[in-house]
Parts: C-alpha cells; structure tokens; sequence
C-alpha cells in the first residue's frame, strides 16, 4: 500500500518540460525526502500530489485514490495536506484565527484544543491572539506548519519545512515531523539540507531536469558510489593537486575531501600523502549526500554523467 | 458547500473587521454630502463689505435711476439680521454717474474709466443703461444685447444685476406703456405684476388620518434624491467591496496562499466563497446606509417616497450587481501579479460600471424613452438602470425589473463561470500578468 504512486507522469510548461516520465511509490508511514537543485522539478510534482497541477500523462494515486485529471473525489484533500515553499499564511488574522479557518477548510471542526497543544509545543502560546504580520520569519514558519498538520492529515507534503530556522527550531521541526510519523502519517518533505536529509529521510528522491536521478534508502543510494571518498588531514599543509588516483580534491578548510577514481588503490595514495608530510587523519568512507547531492547536480566525470544520462 | 461557507465567513469577516471598513462607512457619506453640507453650513458667511456700483443712466432725465435706488434701498434694509442687527449680506451702494455725450466714442471713454476705477477697487462694478431701452420694440429684432450691461471683473458675483433686473425691467415697461399707451406708471405696474410656476409633487390622502395632505415645494426635491441615492450607492458599494475583494486576491497570489487553500478547496469553490462572502459585506454596507436613510427620511415625513417595494428591489439588484461585478473583479486580480497590474485590467469593468453614472441625468429626464428602457437591459447596467427607471415616478411596467433580474442572473451566471475559469489557470500563475486576450482563451479553450 503506497500512500502516493506515481506512474509515468510528465507535466509540461509550454516548452518547458518540468517533470519527464516519473514514477515513484511512497510506503505508508515513511518520510521520504525530495532533493534536488532549484527548478529541477520538485515543487511540481507536489502540486500535482496536491491535484493544484494535473499530469499530461500518466496517474498519480494518493491515498489509494486516482488523481488522473479526474475532478471528482475531491474528498481525498481532506486527508492530505501541503505547506508551500513560501509563507501561505493572511498577514492580517491572528495566529489563533488563521489556524482555524486551515482546520474548518479541511472539515476539521472543533480544532480548539489542538490549536493550544500544537501553539503551545511550539512555544507560540502567547502570540496566539497577535497578527501574523507581527511574527518573525521562524514563528511564521512554525505557525504555517501547524497549519498544513492540524487537521489531522494521512499524507503531509512539506515544500522546504526547515528554510529559515534556527538550530532550536529545526529540531522543534523535526521533532513534531516524527512524532506525526509515530502517529501513523505520510511525510514527503523537500529540502536543500542534505545534511537533514540524511538524519530523518527513510527514502530519498533526487530529481533533476524532470527526471528522477537517484531513489532509494540513503545506504543503497550510497552503494551505488562505493567507497570512493577519503577525508585526509595533513599537519599544516594542504594536500595539493595532482594526486594518484583521485578525480577531484575538495578544500573543506581543515579537510579535505579526496574523490577516487574507479578502482583506484587507497593504499597507493596513502604512500603517496606520507611521503608529503605528516599525515594526522585518513579516513575512507561513502560519499555524503551533499556530495552525490554534487556528483549529479555538477558533473565532473564519467560516474556522474553516467547516473543522469 | 461547506467548504465555501468557511470561505465566505472568512472573507466577511476579514472585510468587515477592519477599522478601515468602518471609517470608510463612515467618511464616505461625508465626502458625498460633504460639499452640499459645506455650502449648507457657509451658506450665512457672506462678504458683507458693503458694495459699491455706479449707474449710468442714459435715458433722457436719468428716468429709471430712481427705481434702481428704490429696489437696492428695500434690500439694504434686508441685509441685516432682524435680532442681532449683524450684517449678514453685503450692503450695495450706488453712484449716480451722470452719462457722458451720446457718441460712441465718448461712451467708450467713459466705460474706460469706469472700467479703471472697478481695477483700482473704487467699484465693484457699473451698469450702463442706453437711452434706446425706452423705444419700444421693432417686431423680430428687438431684442439689443446692448441695452443694458453690466460690467463687472467678478463675473460670477451675480447678486447686484440678479436683484435689479425684474424691477428694472418692470419700470421700463411702466415707461414704455406710458409713453406709448397713457397708461399711468402705476396701473401699468399693476397690470405686469410678476407670476412665476411653482414645480410641486402630487396631493396625497394620509392612510392614517384620512386627511388630504397638500403638495409641498419640498416633495419636488425628494423624487429627484431617491433615484440619485440608489444608483449612487449601488455604484459606492460595489467599489467598496470589489476592489478590497481584487487587492485581496493579489495578495493571496503573491503570499503563496492560494496554493495552500487550493489544496483545500477546488478554485471553484474558492472563488464562490469569495463572491458570497462579499455579497454578504455588500448588502450589511447597504443596509447600514438604507436604514440610516429610511430612518432620516420617517423622521422626516419623507418615507413615503422610499416605497419599501423598491428597497427590496433594491437590494435584489444589490446583491446581483456584487456577483456580477465581483466575479469580474475577483477575475482580473487571479490575473494579474501585482496591484499595478489591476490597473491596466480594471479600466474596462470601470468605464462599464461607470456608464449608468454617465447616463443619470437623461435616463431621470425620460425614464422610458427607447434609449433608456434598452440599456436598462444591457446586462452590465440593468441593477443601476433599472432601479433608477424604477425609482423615478412614475415607475416601470412590473414585467421589466423582473426581466431584468432574470438577464442579469444570466448574466451573472456567465461571469462566475468565465471568472471561474481565468481565477483556475491565474491564481497558480508567478511571474507576469495575463493580457486581456489570454485571459479569453483561458475562459474558452480547456
């Protein structure tokens, strides 16, 4: 049972093809992340979950319901529900009045006590009876999210939820998204965050120019690359250049980060660093999101170029 | 259904709890009364300097000098307040000039100088009276425009030639008729006492006293207020509410919350939400200025000239004019991006809306000529036409309003379909605004 199912979806723009032949499950109770580098195609195919956008081709089911550019089974919003890239909140109501009219709008009546519970595990208790426009971008953050959750819905889609907090915050956040998920929800969520990405996502998404790059749990995504990453640390120098077997050196400032090329020997390069000087760290590991995250966005070499042709 | 309830509940409230909405309540009244009220209020804060005009009467013997001066003596006693003996109007003074020679020239001369003594401020201004006034007429062409003149460099201070002329003119026919017939002067101004029409309403029996009541000067005026009143607040209230309605749909567009409620509602409902809700804003606007003017108007003695029948016609209109121009409204804000945008798009509902303004004076002259009756029901115009039409005594055919209703229903059926379906394709769209030629193809092609 999935709580999305994505068949062959393409959404087209005029010219612009947005989202090319896409196919994705989303299991009940996961957390799945979207990534990918801006106008890759990822808040489209939110709205098309959302039935803000239809597909040109393809279905899309959610919640065991078809969205295939039918207009009926409406119903189905209900259950689901999206919190926008950007602030969606009236500038002009109170915090306390805006949350009520988002429950009332997805049939969710007496809201009043989970209004407080969530107001008041958001720390935003007593700004509850001030006007939106009086927030600060992270409380508007934290009221808009109430708002997209508080009629108790299956599927959460979430465009960029931790944009704009603070470290207290975004753990705040991501706290409230795994007890939703404790609860039984759905939650898709894009972000920019790899790191984020990494610690919460169960699954993740890569789509990039409409079409999906990578797709999995991050362990099999990160098998795909093996271990061709090395974090060296070198006393006082950095490591230079041209190196055995390595394709890129990425200067993190106390580290740096040695990509190897395909059946390149560690040991070799190993020898190669001690020979330059004092060799404090050396460390083989799976590259990190951000870096696959990279790898595609940025093509280098033949490894990257292969995944997204 | 439910749905668009919550939507409609929000916009009312978030229209009507705003302290602009109720300053706007308020003020507007006063702009629109303010002039009339402002000339009411100052209409006791004359100059009362006292005026000064010199007379040149050039009549043989200065003949009708002395009726001027009689009629500016019985005024001047007039210009005080008869308790306070405060001067509430200016006091004329006047300057017998004797005439010069009977030559152009010479007469040139002295319109001169007295023109130069009116620029120093000597005087406020002369009147010259030529000898041939007493000649009785030719027939066809007797009527020489320089007879009598007045000169003056305040050309709209109209209240010494206003007062002079009817007894100036009577003494001249007296002269006349004297001359001509041996009538005496006073039989003469006997026989020409002055009879002016008196524009009145119609005598009524009181329901409630069973007596006839007599027509009064007032009632002229309260056939000509209603019809002015209803057409004028129909056309405030619709600009009162739709365009708040407009900016508000641009905002949801810019602050990305229309995509958080069209993952709610469909843009359907959404969009009819809307209209109901301003519906609702627009008749509590009306009631609030009906019942305060009904409530004026009984206070008064004047309701039997607002028929309750007509309010409820009214409001009717009321309501079918806020859909129909709303939808329109609510449809060019989905298209546009930014306030400035509206601008571009908002002139053609504007000068639509506008046309029954432009048309009040002779729809209220002949309120069933062709030409009013057929625009009546050109849909856009029917709410405001109509019940001016309707308004004006004595009234309309009862087919024609409920016609009406029924082409504007029509009508206003159309506009929330075709509104529909540019506020579906326009409420998602970032970036530029729709033209008005794209906006038509949304309306028609899928």
């Amino acid at each position: 049972m999935s709580a999305v199912a994505i068949q062959d979806v393409t959404k087209t723009f005029r010219q612009h093809v947005a989202v090319d032949n896409l196919s994705l499950q989303v299991p009940r109770g996961s957390i799945y992340g979207f990534i990918g580098p801006n106008g890759s195609g990822k808040t489209t195919t939110l709205r098309m979950i959302m039935r803000i956008l239809y597909p040109d081709r393809g279905a899309i089911r959610v919640l065991d319901e078809s969205v295939d550019g039918q207009r009926d089974g409406r119903s189905i919003l209900d259950r689901v529900a999206y919190l926008p890239e950007e602030r969606g909140l009236y500038k002009q109501m109170k915090v306390r009045d805006v949350l009520r009219f988002y429950a009332e709008l997805k049939g969710f009546r007496h809201c009043g006590p989970d209004i407080d519970a969530w107001l008041k595990r958001m720390d935003l208790l007593t700004w509850a009876d001030k006007k939106v426009q009086t927030l600060s971008k992270g409380m508007s953050q934290k009221v808009q999210f109430i708002a997209t959750v508080i009629a108790r819905p299956e599927l959460i889609l979430l465009d960029e939820p931790f944009s704009g907090l603070d470290p207290v915050n975004t753990d705040v956040m991501r706290d409230a998204i795994l007890e939703l998920r404790r609860n039984g929800a759905t939650i898709v969520f894009s972000t920019h965050d790899m790191a984020v990405a990494e610690e919460l996502c169960d699954f993740i998404f890569m789509i990039y120019k409409g079409r999906k790059v990578l797709d999995g749990t991050l362990e099999s995504i990160q098998d795909v690359y093996g271990s061709d990453t090395v974090h060296v640390q070198l006393d006082g120098q950095s490591v230079g250049n041209d190196l055995p077997g390595v394709v890129k050196v990425t200067d993190l400032g106390r580290w740096q980060e040695l990509r190897l090329a395909p059946e390149a020997d560690t040991q070799v390069l190993l020898n190669y660093l001690i020979q330059r000087g004092r060799v404090r760290h050396f460390e083989i590991s799976k590259p990190t999101l951000h870096d696959i995250f990279v790898r595609i966005a940025q093509p280098i070499d033949t490894l990257g170029e292969k995944l997204h042709a | 259904m439910r749905k668009m309830m919550v939507v409609a509940v929000r916009e009312y409230l978030a229209a009507v709890r705003t302290k602009t909405f109720v300053v706007t309540l308020i003020i507007m009244p006063i702009l629109l009364g303010g002039s009339v009220l402002m000339q009411w209020l100052l209409r006791d804060y004359h100059d009362t300097r006292a005026k000064t005009f010199a007379i040149v009467d050039r009549t043989p013997g200065a003949r009708l000098f002395s009726s001027i001066a009689r009629t500016v003596e019985s005024y001047n006693e007039t210009t005080n307040d008869p308790v306070t003996h405060k001067p509430l109007l200016p006091r004329f003074e006047l300057q017998q000039v004797p005439a010069s020679a009977d030559t152009p020239k010479a007469i040139d001369e002295q319109r001169l100088e007295l023109s130069e003594r009116v620029q120093k401020g000597e005087l406020f201004g002369f009147l010259d009276i030529s000898a041939d006034v007493l000649k009785p007429g030719q027939g066809k062409t007797d009527q020489n425009e320089d007879s009598i003149r007045y000169q003056s460099n305040s050309p709209t201070s109209r209240e010494f030639p206003r007062l002079i002329e009817k007894p100036l003119l009577l003494a001249i026919q007296a002269e006349r008729a004297e001359a001509q017939l041996g009538v005496s002067k006073e039989k003469m101004r006997q026989i020409m006492r002055p009879i002016s029409v008196e524009s009145m309403g119609l005598t009524w029996r009181n329901p409630a006293t069973g007596e006839v009541e007599p027509a009064t000067l007032q009632s002229r005026y309260a056939p000509l207020g209603v019809p002015i009143g209803f057409v004028m607040l129909m056309f405030l209230v619709i600009m009162m509410t739709a365009t708040p309605m407009m900016q508000g749909v641009v905002e949801e567009k810019m602050q990305r919350i229309a995509e958080v409620l069209l993952g709610s509602v469909r843009p359907f409902d959404l969009m009819v939400g809307k209209l109901l809700g301003l519906t609702a804003v627009s008749l509590t606007i009306s009631t609030v200025y009906l019942g305060g003017a009904y409530w004026a108007a009984w206070h008064y003695g004047f309701h039997r000239y607002i028929p309750l029948e007509l309010l409820a016609w009214f409001i009717a209109f009321q309501a079918l004019a806020t859909l129909m121009y709303g939808s329109l409204f609510i449809a060019v804000g989905a298209a546009c991006t930014d306030m400035k945008e509206t601008q571009n798009l908002m002139w053609p509902v504007m000068i639509v809306a506008m046309v029954p303004l432009f048309l009040l004076g002779s729809v209220m002259q002949e309120p069933n000529s062709a030409l009013a009756v057929s625009l009546s029901f050109f849909p856009l115009s029917t709410p405001m036409l109509m019940i001016l039409r309707q308004s004006v005594p004595p009234g309309v055919p009862s087919w024609q309003p409920m016609l009406g209703v029924v082409v504007v229903m029509l009508t206003t059926l159309f506009c929330v379909w075709a509104s529909g379906r540019i506020f579906r394709v326009g409420i998602l769209m970032q970036g530029k605004g729709a033209k008005l030629g794209e906006m038509l193809s949304w309306v028609f092609h899928d």
